[in-house]
């Protein structure tokens, strides 16, 4: 199967489609992160929130890559995903748009890694490793992270790391199969 | 004026594994310039497709043509560059909800003349006469979104004014279109035809209220190979039939006092952006009877139907078995409601039609009822040997009766069903009314069904509402 | 002001403050991005969430740092102020912006393709119908019997079979509508970018790296 690397209006209309998508589901399904972070703020935990729901946050950039296979994908698909968050009003304002970038390049990374030639379970958990530890050396900085003892990182880390796994992983793989399995993506995505 | 000729023309959309089954094969027609010609044939022949072919649309997005051409004025439609296509041809289209770039009625007009390289000074204009042509000065500034789909069919059309089309396609534009506008935009298409000398193809399944405006009707059948231009005398015929079909008239009995009321409606409005759809002031749908309600496009009859799934917000009060539907939790609220939806798509949840099956039946209220009948049922509907096919590419007559089926299967209380008929050749009709009529009665179930197509629902309806003026009311006769 | 500058001004800021940790600064920036929002006159109810929705994680970090490390009441209250900051300096740029006009003026300014600003443009109006489309879909699963919820993939796999089927239709009527990809367009409404944006914006970064600069040395 051949994949250009030319983004077309169609492809651009349907990245950002999946993107908003992706972030409407996670409104309207829950405001998890909320109650967590309101239920583990006493205990000094809140920002572990963050880290139990990254891999939701996440989501678009690997799936966005797997779909289009096209370099430049799951960042743009993060990216766009978090302009139209900050218009939503989104809870980080003006930082949205740099964690958007920071989280694409983070899983774009996966897929760069195996030449843009593998789309399989390894790149997907690849990019779920390059995910999790990029998205963590941004939040040492902008929320920091880099200030909490050792072992509240380490458990922070695996947190992040379960999660991503789970949903930027496991539930974007367990997507991708059923979209392989009704055909429709490969007429659309030349 | 132009001419648009189709020669010899092929289409085909390739298949994963290399086949190019043809979707339309081997056709020649002329439609001549500066005629109002209409496009019809059943659903799934193939009008969209090759009214996308015309406009220049496929196939750069999908599909293949595997032999002959299209030509506009003698040149084929691909050698025209894709810049000027604009001023010889454009179109309007069935969904009226993806139609616009930008947010407001005067903006998506701009875009399309910013998009042709009109001079920003000339602009104005262009968009003021488009705007007053159609009628719309009104909506201007208004939100797309926030418009009806009579009112987006209305700027579709003045875009297409103002951007001095040669060609005006127009895909069955009227499916979510009330019937005054859609008198107001066949009166504005055909005074385009005499005055600016258009040429106007409409495509359309529904041949109702054509027969003053159309100089030309051309049939397409079900396989996509034969076009044909229909004589005078054939074409009035057809167009005479058409109408005698919504006329038959029978009597149906009105609500007896002794029946339960099940959905209840007080002072019950609903609305679309800023029009006012439905002002009721009491109705009632009445537990183990089965309800027809019909009306013309974009009137809410679809809106009344989501407004009872929670779906679709409402003033007033709504009422299933005494609760306030608004206020009911929806878990609980759909185990007594199911919608059948008008796109088949959006009933879907799984790939394969038997991982479909196989869910409704491990959540019906009645599995054994089912398991012993459904070889039986999928025989009869022909959909035994497409088990492993894939749902989103079944035809749209067997996406209709899949659909149909596994929502019956959950023998749900209440169900509601939205255009279910829409599709179906007219063997699959008789044989799914049947079925619903055997399956309602022995699950002892209350159905609303909104419907265009009357024929052979007098067996199964008990009544029969209709909406019209924003109210509805039952009626003795169906018609 | 030039909406690329201004939202380049905003992101630059929010890089900015992420590096560095006076809170003071942070304080300056939203109480600035504040009266910013004030000026666009917001409901009531809006600048209620404004407070309230950046509270939880300001919180969540602030506590943190005092709970779960030795860095102290000041780090805490960078972190604390540092979210208020990006939250009211985005709004106010949101909030003073229409999305329109910022695609436009990354058309024209930034020099976008108009593939990318369009694209993003149309898709961005049809949220109403997102948000309805993902209430369709939990609703179909319901009536089904099984609830969706935000880890079970039919309902991504669903939304995404939804944006197939409506890129099409949207880049097929924009392309009817006349937009062909890389073909040049004339502007009605010409955005420019003024010599006061450039001062804006120049002189708004250089007072934050005085302010910055000036904090640190006390």
């Amino acid at each position: 199967m051949k994949y250009s690397n030319a983004w077309h209006l169609r492809d651009i209309i349907l990245l950002t489609l999946i993107a908003i998508f992706f972030g409407v589901i996670y409104w309207v399904v829950g405001p998890l992160y909320n109650v967590l972070t309101v239920a583990l703020t006493p205990i000094g935990l809140g920002p572990g929130a963050n880290d139990v729901v990254m891999g939701i946050w996440v989501m678009a950039g690997p799936l966005a890559g797997y779909v289009f296979k096209k370099v430049g994908s799951a960042t743009l698909g993060e990216f766009l995903g978090s302009v139209v968050e900050m218009f939503l009003g989104g809870q980080w304002g003006a930082s949205t748009m740099i964690s958007g970038v920071v989280q694409g390049v983070a899983s774009e990374l996966g897929f760069a890694f195996t030449g843009y030639k593998r789309y399989d379970w390894f790149s997907l958990n690849l990019s779920v490793l390059t995910t999790t530890i990029v998205t963590f050396g941004w939040d040492m900085i902008r929320n920091g992270y880099a200030q909490y003892h050792l072992g509240l990182l380490i458990a922070l880390f695996i947190i992040r790391l379960v999660s991503t796994w789970l949903f930027a992983g496991v539930l974007v793989k367990a997507i991708v199969n059923l979209l392989d399995r009704t055909h429709l993506m490969q007429t659309q995505t030349r | 004026m132009a001419t648009i000729s189709v020669n010899h023309l092929s289409f085909s959309y390739p298949t994963e594994d290399g086949q190019k089954p043809l979707t339309l094969a081997d056709l020649s027609t002329t439609f001549p310039s500066g005629g109002f010609s209409l496009l019809t044939g059943p659903s799934g022949s193939g009008k969209s497709t090759l009214m996308k072919i015309i406009s220049g649309l496929y196939p750069k997005f999908g599909g293949l043509i595997t032999a002959g051409e299209v030509c506009l004025n003698g040149t084929k439609i691909s050698n025209i560059p894709e810049t000027d296509r604009g001023h010889l041809v454009a179109m309007m289209f069935q969904n009226p909800n993806q139609q616009f770039a930008m947010d407001t009625v005067e903006r998506e007009l701009i875009f399309a003349l910013e998009n042709q390289c009109v001079p920003p000074a000339d602009m104005m204009a262009r968009v003021n006469r488009a705007l007053d042509y159609v009628e719309i000065n009104e909506l201007r500034q208004r939100q797309l979104n926030s418009l009806s789909g009579g009112e987006k069919q209305k700027v579709a059309l003045a875009v297409i004014i103002a951007m001095q089309a040669d060609t005006i396609l127009l895909d069955e534009p009227f499916a979510s279109v009330d019937p005054v506008a859609r008198q107001l935009l066949l009166a504005k298409l055909a005074k385009l035809q005499h005055e600016e000398h258009k040429t106007i193809l409409i495509s359309d399944h529904d041949l109702e209220d054509y027969d003053h405006y159309i100089d030309h009707l051309f049939v397409l059948n079900a396989n996509g190979d034969s076009l044909k231009l229909l004589s005078d005398e054939a074409a009035k015929q057809k167009l005479d039939h058409f109408k005698r079909q919504d006329t038959s008239n029978q009597e149906l009995g009105l609500p007896a006092t002794t029946d339960q009321p099940l959905i209840q409606a007080h002072h019950l409005t609903l609305t679309a952006g800023n029009s006012t759809l439905l002002a009721q002031p009491e109705i009632n749908f009445f537990q183990h009877h089965i309800t027809l309600l019909t009306g013309a496009n974009g009137t809410g009859k679809s809106t009344l139907l989501l407004a009872i799934s929670k779906l679709h917000q409402y003033a007033g009060s709504l009422l299933l078995n005494q609760k306030e539907i608004a206020k009911m939790r929806t878990r609980q609220l759909y185990q007594q409601v199911a919608l059948i939806f008008q796109d088949a798509d959006q009933q879907f949840l799984n790939v394969t039609v038997s991982e479909e099956l196989t869910l409704s039946l491990k959540n019906s209220r009645t599995p054994a009822y089912f398991k012993e009948r459904l070889p039986e049922f999928l025989t009869k509907l022909h959909l035994e040997d497409l088990q492993d096919h894939v749902v989103y590419t079944l035809s749209g007559g067997q996406k209709k009766k899949l659909q149909i089926l596994e929502m019956l299967i959950m023998a749900t209380p209440v169900l509601l069903l939205d255009e279910p008929f829409t599709g179906l050749d007219f063997s699959s009709l008789q044989t799914i009314i049947a079925i619903m009529k055997q399956v309602t009665h022995d699950n002892q179930q209350t159905l609303v069904i909104v419907s265009h197509q009357l024929f052979g629902l007098d067996t199964l309806v008990d009544y029969h509402v209709t909406l019209t003026n924003k109210r509805l009311q039952y009626v003795e006769e169906l018609a | 002001m030039n909406p690329s500058l201004k939202f380049l001004l905003a992101v630059l800021i929010a890089l900015e403050i992420s590096f560095t940790s006076t809170w003071l600064v942070n304080l300056g920036l939203a109480v600035i991005g504040l009266l910013i929002i004030l000026s666009s006159r917001p409901t009531l109810k809006r600048l209620a969430m404004l407070f309230f929705v950046p509270l939880i994680p300001a919180l969540a970090l602030a506590v943190a740092i005092l709970l779960q490390s030795n860095a102290g009441t000041h780090f805490a209250l960078v972190l604390f102020t540092r979210i208020y900051a990006y939250v009211f300096v985005g709004s106010a740029a949101t909030l003073t912006t229409t999305v329109t006009d910022l695609v436009m003026s990354l058309e024209q300014n930034a020099r976008i393709p108009s593939k990318f600003a369009y694209g993003f443009l149309g898709a961005f109006n049809l949220l109403p119908k997102i948000v309805s489309e993902v209430n369709v879909i939990r609703a179909a699963g319901n009536m089904r019997g099984q609830v969706l919820h935000i880890w079970s993939p039919q309902l991504y796999f669903k939304a995404i079979l939804a944006s197939l089927d409506w890129s099409e239709n949207l880049a097929e009527a924009m392309t009817s509508h006349g937009f062909t990809e890389g073909a040049p367009r004339t502007y009605f409404k010409r955005i420019r970018i003024h010599w006061w944006d450039w001062l804006i914006f120049a002189g708004s970064l250089a007072l934050l790296q005085i302010a910055l600069f000036g904090l640190h040395l006390r």
